[in-house]
């Protein structure tokens, strides 16, 4: 499935009104912030139809999935929205992370509990805001420019020390724009190892810039954002993906992706990418296959994305944050 | 005092909604502090042990209570069994630590809670054994154990 989907759910007594655009929403926040009653409405809408007296607009179906006979119940929905509600430990399994990589669905779930091996965006996350009958979705993390902590228009962050979750070509990358600065980079290794090795470096003076693919850190963002409220010198950079920066440049060789960049999710199909940092490489990696300077890999960054006019186009994308000397 | 499992926990109960459908009793609602989580986190009234007055949705049962709150009517009810408290909002933290004030209360979460940015306690974490005060030791050890949670 592709697309934006406007969903419009509402009962006498309430209402909500949200777009979802990625294969894997996730709501969370407060307890009585009315999560499950929207996921009741759409239940009671999906098993008596307009009888129910609730109303639902959609362009895809919605319905619901719980405990009993899930595997099957995926299995055979497509092109449609599936609601989850907390409560179903197989949101943990491995089945059902297998079953979501291959399913064409869209899925919204209602869980606060951590789910590493589902791919979320940092941008995915929700909780609701109710004024009166009205429960609006807000993002969960406020961010500007992709920037997450202490931050502000006005305040440039001048980076003493960078840690990436990449340890390939995004690390590859950072270390040579950090020795520019001539400060330190350091690879996590992996999205789960970035509180460990800000602990490991809690004595250095200075900020800490930790750079993350934002389309499928949002199982860690919770943990990172309990860490960064009591700190003030470390700041998160999210951006969708090191891939989506170097093409967010506009400067690679007879790439011109601009339009995608712009609306992704009319590009992006949930079947064939369970991540949109999957799709920023794969796209990477086909426009510039064939051409023996710019062939892009994950693995090993080739030279050419190390000149000086990919370099400085990065520090161009990247708002607020002080590169140079 | 409290206690915490992070991850997996052996013979804890993890739909607390369902559970809490099947052995509620009314007078678990009447008790002040009850009426007081309730206010709090649901902003509603209780007007029997059978029914709330919530400004949203009328008059209700208490299973249509937050997930929250009927985890913690649960902890309040029966401290001695183990409950999946990532059904409980940030916004229960604090009664959390209230109801641990009262009696030994152990819970499992499965997300990293915040008890409070400025808030000081006492509370021990199971899996490895620590005695933390604040968010900030907390956070660390948190992750450390949520990380080790396995895939079922």
């Amino acid at each position: 499935m592709k697309g934006a989907h406007r969903i419009i759910v509402e009962s006498k007594k309430v209402k909500y009104d949200f777009t979802i655009k990625r294969n894997i929403t996730i709501l969370t926040g407060n307890s009585g912030s009315g999560k499950t009653v929207l996921i009741e409405l759409i239940r009671d809408y999906r098993r008596y139809g307009s009888d129910s007296g609730v109303f639902l607009s959609c362009d895809r179906e919605c319905r619901t999935i719980d405990n009993e006979d899930w595997e099957r119940q995926i299995s055979e929905t497509s092109n449609s929205i599936i609601f989850i509600d907390e409560g179903n430990r197989f949101l943990r399994s491995r089945k059902f992370a297998d079953l979501l990589q291959k399913s064409d669905n869209y899925f919204v779930i209602a869980t606060r509990e951590k789910l590493p091996m589902l791919p979320y965006s940092v941008n995915e996350i929700y909780g609701f805001r109710q004024s009166g009958k009205f429960h609006n979705a807000k993002q969960k993390y406020n961010e500007i420019y992709h920037l997450y902590g202490e931050i502000s228009e006005e305040r440039m962050i001048v980076p003493e020390y960078v840690l990436t979750e990449d340890s390939n070509s995004g690390y590859e990358f950072f270390r040579e724009l950090s020795k520019e600065r001539n400060i330190t980079c350091i690879s996590a290794n992996g999205k789960s190892n970035i509180i460990s090795c800000l602990q490991k470096m809690e004595r250095k003076k200075g900020t800490c810039l930790v750079i993350v693919d934002g389309s499928a850190f949002g199982s860690e963002m919770r943990d990172i954002s309990e860490y960064l409220n009591d700190v003030d010198h470390i700041i998160l950079y999210a951006p969708e993906s090191f891939e989506w920066l170097l093409l967010s440049t506009d400067m690679i060789p007879n790439v011109r992706v601009t339009h995608i960049l712009e609306q992704p999710e009319e590009y992006i199909d949930s079947k064939e990418y369970v991540s949109w940092e999957r799709f920023f490489t794969s796209l990477l990696v086909s426009k510039t296959q064939g051409n023996p300077l710019w062939a892009y890999s994950k693995k090993k960054l080739p030279d050419m994305y190390l000149s000086s006019k990919i370099l400085n186009a990065v520090k161009v994308q990247m708002k607020l944050i002080v590169w140079n000397s | 005092m409290l206690t915490i499992i992070y991850g997996d926990a052996e013979n804890s109960i993890y739909n607390t909604s369902v559970y809490f459908k099947n052995t509620y009793e009314p007078e678990w609602l009447e008790s002040e502090l009850a009426k007081k989580m309730i206010k709090d986190v649901d902003n509603s009234d209780v007007l029997s042990g059978e029914c709330i007055n919530s400004p949203v949705l009328g008059q209700i049962p208490p299973e249509r209570l937050s997930g929250g709150v009927k985890t913690l009517l649960l902890m309040l009810n029966e401290s001695d069994k183990i409950f999946n408290a990532s059904t409980c909002g940030d916004n229960c933290a604090k009664w959390i630590l209230e109801i641990a004030k009262q009696k030994d209360l152990t819970i499992n979460l499965r997300h990293m809670m915040s008890f409070g940015r400025d808030t000081a306690f006492e509370i021990r974490v199971e899996n490895g054994g620590e005695i933390v005060h604040s968010m900030r030791e907390l956070v660390p050890i948190a992750n450390q154990y949520l990380n080790e949670m396995e895939q079922e």
